[in-house]
């Protein structure tokens, strides 16, 4: 059982932004809110629904970035044309978050807003050097995906933004690798690898609070005790301090080796 | 915008039937099915999204009705397992019969729904694919193997 709340549903963006300086709290999916509610972790006393808002779904190619909006869901992401064509890196990781309902329900806005550190889709968006629009009544930004998540559950959102959309920059390019650790819903250590024109992003996500990542010109390059030792590790039921950095270690050298025969 | 109510009018379909209810805002899918329609073939076992047993399709997209809204399914198709019989028992469901896909069956509603939802997004899965989708629901009697035989039982059955 849900505790006690209040919902109104927006159908704009400046709906939204309306109800939430009312101190309403936004939701699209629900796949991560109704769980904290359930869990009794979270209790806010307004919900505004986002679902009904169009400016907020869909898919579309500007230049050379292919722009989501915060509301498409993960399977819509994945059957997209427009993102198959120029971000298939994305396509790969999001096909495997969760499970089908999560990502029939789930959309990429959320899962990031929520910064569930374990997310799949913050790795990618980080590896893929993605960047988020923040709308408030006042003003509009624009953020990079790895300074948008400041660590467990918390973002450079303010309460009074709304994540509009996710751009990520076209690259057609089949030379990634995403590895991961799964034993429960979320994975305990996942890493992320992708040429880019300015060179080779590895990114370790889901150990740590937020993701670490380094750029690279040649994969040789990549000093992968360092990186670890970077973490600032979230232990759980699935490992500890030393374990995690000890798996986050061997899934980088791995993904390393994976890209390198990919690259032969 | 709606201004923010604690109890809304909703027109929602179930299994064909639509009627108009008043349901709490904080009311889930599972609790209007089960407590308010009366359809306790839906089953309520984690409430985290995790075992499946309450999964039902929404406009055809499986959802996990223990946590997703009854204000949300307004204006919607939901498709339960009573759905199944409604015209004679589902072909699936004859197929999960004969390959003994149930023991307690406590997770069948679950598993009926979201293979119901594979089969109708790609009529012929692969084994591979139709444990790739079954991958969220949880089963604690039948080791799998005869749920994920009838699922191919019932994609090659419906072969024309």
């Amino acid at each position: 059982v849900l505790p006690a709340f209040r919902l109104a549903r927006a159908y704009t963006v400046a709906d939204a932004l309306a109800m939430m300086a009312e101190g309403a709290t936004p939701y699209c999916g629900g796949t991560e809110l109704f769980l904290a509610m359930r869990m009794g972790l979270l209790r806010p006393p307004i919900l505004v629904d986002l679902k009904r808002v169009a400016e907020l779904r869909g898919v579309r190619r500007a230049g050379d970035t292919v722009v989501i909006g915060a509301g498409t869901t993960h399977a819509e992401i994945v059957a997209d044309p427009i993102v198959r064509a120029a971000a298939p890196f994305l396509v790969d990781v999001v096909r495997r978050v969760g499970n089908p309902r999560v990502r029939a329900q789930g959309t990429v806005g959320g899962n990031l807003c929520f910064a569930e550190p374990r997310s799949d889709v913050t790795t990618a968006l980080v590896c893929l050097g993605a960047t988020v629009t923040l709308r408030s009544a006042e003003a509009t930004r624009t953020v990079p995906v790895e300074n948008f998540v400041l660590g467990a559950f918390e973002t450079e959102r303010d309460d009074s933004e709304l994540l509009t959309e996710v751009s990520v920059p076209a690259s057609a390019a089949d030379r990634f690798v995403y590895l991961k650790y799964q034993i429960q819903e979320r994975p305990t250590v996942a890493v992320g690898m992708l040429a880019g024109e300015h060179g080779v992003r590895l990114v370790i996500g889901a150990a740590g609070e937020c993701p670490v990542w380094t750029d690279v010109d040649s994969v040789g390059d990549i000093d992968v005790p360092a990186m670890v030792e970077r973490l600032e590790i979230v232990e759980d039921v699935t490992g500890s301090d030393d374990y995690k950095r000890h798996v986050a270690g061997v899934y980088a050298r791995r993904a390393i080796e994976e890209f390198s025969r990919r690259a032969a | 915008m709606t201004s923010a109510v604690e109890s809304l009018t909703v027109s929602i379909s179930v299994n064909g039937q639509q009627g108009t209810h008043t349901v709490p805002a904080r009311m889930t899918l599972a609790q209007f099915i089960r407590d308010q329609l009366g359809l306790t073939g839906t089953k309520i076992s984690c409430e985290l999204q995790v075992c499946g047993v309450c999964s039902v399709l929404v406009d055809g997209r499986p959802v996990s009705s223990c946590t997703f809204l009854a204000a949300d399914a307004d204006g919607c198709d939901v498709a339960t397992v009573e759905g199944l019989s409604a015209n004679g028992l589902d072909p699936l469901a004859e197929a999960f019969a004969a390959e003994f896909a149930l023991q307690c069956g406590f997770c069948t509603p679950g598993f009926l729904m979201m293979a119901k939802a594979l089969l109708r997004a790609n009529p012929h899965p692969t084994r591979e694919e139709i444990v790739d989708h079954l991958d969220g629901n949880i089963c604690r009697c039948t080791g799998y193997e005869p749920i994920i035989e009838a699922v191919l039982a019932a994609a090659g059955g419906s072969d024309d």
